[in-house]
């Protein structure tokens, strides 16, 4: 079955950005809600809540294409349209009588063979179906998204027995490829996997914090050396809204057994009931654990709480060190480490009991915690970080139980013949599951070792002929190294291999150039080197664009300055939704000078669907690159024109890999490398019209005077430089300009001022 | 030497650009109605129509290839009428009554269509193309100067301050909706019909602007300047249509003469305050006409700004009362090509109306330059 039209009833936050996930996958959706008292638009619900969407940050819709797939509507009216639709997600009030009430409409509105899901993060699914036909049953399950539905990647799914395999094997698909969720396998408890563990994380810090009296800065940084987000505890906790705590708590406190080591944990401090009171309730409040207070001078600073006092004070910054070691952290005995300590252990422990009332296995753990918190590492992974052995005995020290999963002492996860593999309960090493057709750089790696490698890439062999480049610098910058192993991984492909695929499994693709670098040689004047590092990058890129085999670009996250200038040279672009590229260079008083300029343009004149003319295709080229535009999804870059149409796009993250290195065999067969381009371009002319806007941008007080003399740099390039509209310019013309105007900008201590402060900001 | 007369208004709704409900409408599409309407209520024999003349600020796009000929089609008129577009931005249209009057006098017609367009929904101010000459952009920057720098400009020489603008602006709004409720746009407006159904007001018009309102908005065009979008003209879509030819023609065949053409003058002023050009262009054309302003009753100033019309007022003192008696251009909106038969079709009629016997029509035009005309009653 298919999955071709989707219904989510109820339009709270959840419901909405549900919705607008599915449309984000180019399905159609119907979204409906009640009908308000007195309604005089009786979709009124359901439409401000689609017109929230257009205006939401971070933006719940890809696209604001996206949106028109989006149908709203309410319950009253509109429940004959369910016939059409394959999957109803209800996502309305945790009450289970109006659950219920709305269930017994669902069953006679849907067709027999369309799945109902509850969106439920807290009731049974045993008590949802309550009273529902055997039929209801078998196509019922629960899909439990977390907000925001766009960008958290977790799918709590939960079936009962009488679930039918292939709704869940329909749901599963579709989510993972469609939707691009991890689907995580949770059993029917309360809070299932993420939640429960995650709750009792945050109460467990807040517990502690409170004992130690341990400043909230101080608490939420150390959270950061177990590669927990930077929200921390109480970050967190502002996000999701203290006046939710106290429901949350209770209803945990009702569906847990007395003897659940939560219970101990269960009730809510006084101060947080005191915060509670006062509308202190966290981001959405006046304020929460943290708050920003606007100071006389109209700079807004940051508040933290003192856990004692109850007080607001200035929050101290805490750069998280990043050369703390886990083991020194827990082995101190300062308040911080002993904090540290008593939480993690505390979670780490919770958890390893939960197996397997919560999950068959540690893997679905580790990954709920991942896509669900962000953490960077699974309680299980987390406790081979710390190294089980060492964990039990302090454990025993001080007089804990060790549950069952531990008390081997035997490292969870291991290799074994190549293969990733983890320890079930009975102390067996089974391979972690892959989903089907999944191709993961990390298999490969812990599996043979590298084609090539330096300290900045590495190039390794994925299989058919394909060979898969990767930045594994800081920041997947791009330095000599990088720039060396690529002109290395040319020669290599060329000989050994069909195709190359450009990926790497970091958040972000790359930040761009190594600007440390680049700073040296300005603060030593040194231009040659600053000359060299344009002209290496240059033909670098050059060299990609022109090797005989297809280069296909695979980004995920940030691709900025020159990794978007290295993906505008690639063949196509396989890339995950979530897409943020551009040519930010203007930002550091820089012109992209890795040919950026050049491809941009290129393609800027190769689109036919705008207005003819030399002006409109230029202007819209120093316009995005002149105001640094980075695309706020894959779709959008689209639009921009960073990716191209036939470049594809992956909504799940575990599968670019796999889909990139599918693009690059389908181009493997006749592959032909570019034609170069050409450019007529109108010179002094355009630059003049450029300058003409920059101008008027100027006066109105909208960009400064050195955006000016940056735009006027750039100007030059995008317009040809001296060349007139009749001539014909070549690739290298363009780069020729592209050094000229980088190099004027380097020497200008605009341009410094700008490195600097972005260094110094990180 | 011939008599010329006006003998013939009316325009198209003005609605304000992208927003408005003309922005959809092509700007051919919108002139052929316009002067369909002037020839069924002109009830002039297009027989005898020698000439379209057509003032068009940015000629290029769907206002390009010569518009003024395609739009002789597609007003269904006989192709022995010919087509001419001209151009000289805010002043075209009214250029093309100077054109028509000039021919008349030479002999060379004796009926003309004097008409003006502009979407400035569907081709951008500046046009598609900007392409400027970079010396002369280099060595002479203000031949390119922006029209909202250049009222910044007069309100610093004039010591114009932004209240005094203020006022000026809401007085506009004022007179064009008092003259809207009283229905004396009603006998102009041609309905033009669309796709998305009939449009015949004008929607540009801001009846509750405010003092407190307009003190409210942000300098549009410079960081600390004075001049904000509540205080210039909006950018519009339009077109308007005067019917112009000899006096004898018109008494031959029974048409109705709104006015008699007196005088016409053009003249060039630094472009950087280019808002100043009726100053020189009203002068040269009350002395051609052989008048003072003191002679003048009616006076149709273009407001391209309210800076602009009261740096003009300095210079040229015309009572208040004399002085755009429907509202101007801040509150009725300026479609570039359009403007020029707009204000001096409307002088003619104000004539008509008001029982006067002078009028001047005047205007200022980017790249720094004026145009009048005098009209003189029946």
């Amino acid at each position: 079955m298919n999955i071709n039209k989707v219904a989510v009833i109820g339009a709270g936050v959840m419901g909405a950005g549900i919705a607008a996930h599915i449309a984000n996958a180019g399905v159609p959706v119907l979204l409906l809600d009640i009908v308000p008292k007195d309604a005089v638009n009786r979709n009124q619900i359901a439409e401000t809540a689609v017109s929230h969407l257009l205006k939401s940050e971070p933006p719940a819709l890809m696209h604001a294409k996206a949106a028109k797939l989006i149908t709203a509507g309410n319950i009253e009216d509109h429940l004959p349209l369910l016939k059409d639709v394959d999957w109803v997600i209800e996502a309305i009030i945790e009450n289970p009588d109006i659950k219920h009430a709305l269930y017994a409409k669902l069953e006679q509105a849907c067709r027999t063979e369309t799945i109902i899901s509850s969106n439920t993060s807290t009731l049974p699914l045993a008590l949802l179906c309550q009273g529902r036909s055997d039929t209801f049953k078998q196509q019922f399950l629960i899909t439990h998204f977390f907000n925001p539905p766009r960008y958290m990647r977790l799918l709590e799914i939960v079936t009962s027995p009488a679930t039918n395999k292939d709704v869940v094997k329909t749901i599963s698909q579709f989510a993972d490829i469609q939707l691009g969720k991890g689907c995580v396998l949770c059993h029917d408890t309360p809070g299932f996997i993420a939640n429960r563990i995650g709750t009792f994380w945050l109460q467990s810090g807040l517990l502690q914090a409170i004992a130690l009296q341990l400043p909230i800065t101080q608490a939420d940084a150390i959270m950061t050396a177990f590669g927990i987000p930077k929200t921390g505890i109480f970050g967190l906790l502002d996000l999701i809204g203290l006046d939710l705590v106290p429901h949350i708590l209770k209803s945990f406190k009702q569906l847990l057994p007395a003897s659940d080591a939560f219970q101990a944990l269960n009730h809510t401090p006084e101060l947080v009931q005191r915060m509670i009171s006062d509308g202190n309730t966290g981001r959405k409040g006046k304020g929460g654990f943290y708050r920003l207070q606007k100071r006389d001078d109209g700079k807004r600073i940051k508040e933290a709480i003192d856990l004692g006092t109850g007080e607001y004070q200035v929050a101290e910054k805490i750069k998280p060190d990043k050369n703390l070691i886990l083991a020194a952290l827990l082995s101190n005995n300062d308040a911080a480490s002993q904090f540290a300590w008593q939480v993690m252990s505390e979670t780490l422990l919770y958890s390893a009991s939960l197996i397997p009332e919560i999950a068959d296995d540690i893997v679905s753990v580790d990954n709920a915690m991942r896509l669900g918190y962000n953490w960077k590492y699974g309680p299980f992974e987390l406790l081979d970080l710390m190294g089980v052995d060492l964990f039990v005995k302090r454990v025993e020290q001080e007089q804990k139980t060790i549950p069952a999963l531990l008390a081997p002492r035997q490292p969870l996860y291991q290799t074994l013949a190549n293969k990733p593999c983890y320890r079930d309960l009975g102390g067996q090493y089974l391979p972690v599951p892959r989903a089907e057709g999944l191709l993961v750089l990390a298999d490969i790696k812990s599996a043979r070792p590298p084609v090539l490698s330096n300290a900045s890439a590495s190039l390794w062999d994925i299989g058919d002929g394909v060979a898969c480049l990767e930045f594994h610098s800081k920041m997947n910058t791009l330095d000599n190294d990088s720039l060396e192993l690529i002109r290395q991984s040319i020669s290599k492909v060329k000989t050994g291999f069909v195709a190359l695929v450009i990926y790497n499994d970091a958040e972000n693709f790359s930040a761009g150039a190594n600007l440390t670098l680049l700073m040296q040689a300005i603060h030593q004047q040194n231009w040659a080197v600053v000359d060299q590092l344009i002209q290496q990058g240059q033909q670098t890129y050059h060299a990609l664009k022109y090797s005989p085999f297809p280069v296909v670009g695979a980004p995920s996250g940030l691709a900025l300055g020159g990794g978007c200038e290295i993906l505008l040279h690639c063949d196509a672009i396989q890339a995950h939704a979530e897409l943020y590229m551009g040519l930010v260079e203007v930002g550091v008083g820089l012109v992209p000078g890795w040919g950026g300029c050049k491809e941009y343009l290129s393609r800027q004149l190769g689109n036919t669907s705008r207005p003819g003319g030399a002006m409109p295709a230029l202007a819209q080229a120093f316009e995005n690159i002149g105001t640094a535009k980075v695309s706020k999804s894959a779709a959008n870059a689209k639009e921009l024109l960073y990716l191209s149409n036939a470049d594809g796009i992956t909504m799940n993250r575990d599968r670019l890999l796999a889909d990139a290195k599918a693009k690059a065999l389908s181009l493997v067969k006749n592959y032909q490398t570019p034609e170069p381009a050409s450019f007529h371009l109108p010179g002094a002319s355009a630059k003049a019209a450029m300058l003409m806007a920059v101008n008027n941008l100027f006066l109105a007080g909208k960009i400064s005077d050195y955006d000016v003399e940056i735009s006027s740099q750039l100007a030059q390039v995008l317009s040809g430089g001296a060349c007139d509209i009749i001539d014909i310019l070549t690739e290298q013309d363009i780069l020729n300009l592209e050094l000229q105007a980088f190099v004027n900008l380097v020497k200008q201590s605009g341009t410094l001022l700008r490195l600097e402060r972005l260094l110094k900001a990180g | 030497m011939k008599n010329v007369v006006i003998a013939g208004f009316c325009r198209s709704p003005f609605t304000p650009a992208n927003k408005g409900m003309l922005a959809k409408v092509r700007p051919d599409d919108l002139a052929a109605q316009v002067i369909k309407g002037l020839i069924h209520d002109t009830g002039v024999n297009p027989e005898h129509i020698e000439d379209l003349i057509l003032g068009c600020a940015f000629p290029e796009g769907e206002q390009g290839l010569n518009v003024a000929r395609i739009i002789v089609h597609l007003a269904e008129l006989p192709i022995t009428i010919a087509g001419t577009t001209v151009n000289r931005f805010c002043g075209s249209s009214m250029q093309a009554i100077h054109n028509a009057a000039g021919a008349i006098q030479m002999g060379a017609g004796e009926v003309f269509i004097c008409a003006g367009v502009e979407s400035m929904s569907r081709i951008p101010m500046g046009g598609f193309n900007p392409l400027p000459n970079p010396v002369l952009y280099q060595a002479y920057p203000q031949a390119y100067i922006s029209m909202g720098e250049t009222a910044e400009n007069l309100a610093l020489k004039y010591l114009i301050k932004r209240e005094a603008q203020e006022q000026f602006a809401l007085l506009s709004q004022q007179k064009a909706f008092a003259a809207q409720q009283k229905g004396l746009f009603t006998p102009e407006i041609i309905p033009i019909q669309s796709k998305y159904g009939v449009i015949n007001i004008d929607g540009c018009l801001r009846p509750d602007s405010s003092l407190a309102g307009l003190a409210d908005l942000q300098p549009a065009f410079l960081k600390n300047g004075s001049v904000t979008a509540g205080t210039s003209s909006p950018l519009t879509d339009g077109a308007a249509a005067v019917l112009v030819c000899s006096e004898a023609y018109a008494d031959a065949h029974g048409l109705d003469k709104l006015a008699r053409i007196k005088s016409i003058a053009v003249s060039g002023c630094a472009p950087e305050i280019m808002g100043i050009g009726p100053v020189a262009a009203s002068q040269k054309v009350l002395e051609r006409a052989g008048l003072t302003l003191a002679d003048i009753d009616i006076v149709e100033l273009n407001e391209a700004f309210a800076a602009q019309s009261l740096a003009v007022l300095h210079d040229l003192p015309i009572a208040a009362e004399k002085l755009n008696l429907d509202g101007g251009a801040i509150a009725l909106g300026h479609p570039l090509g359009a403007t020029g038969a707009r204000i001096t079709g409307k002088a003619a009629s104000l004539l008509k109306r008001e029982g006067k016997r002078y009028a001047l029509a005047t205007q200022c035009i980017g790249g720094g330059q004026g145009i009048a005309t005098i009209l003189e009653a029946i």
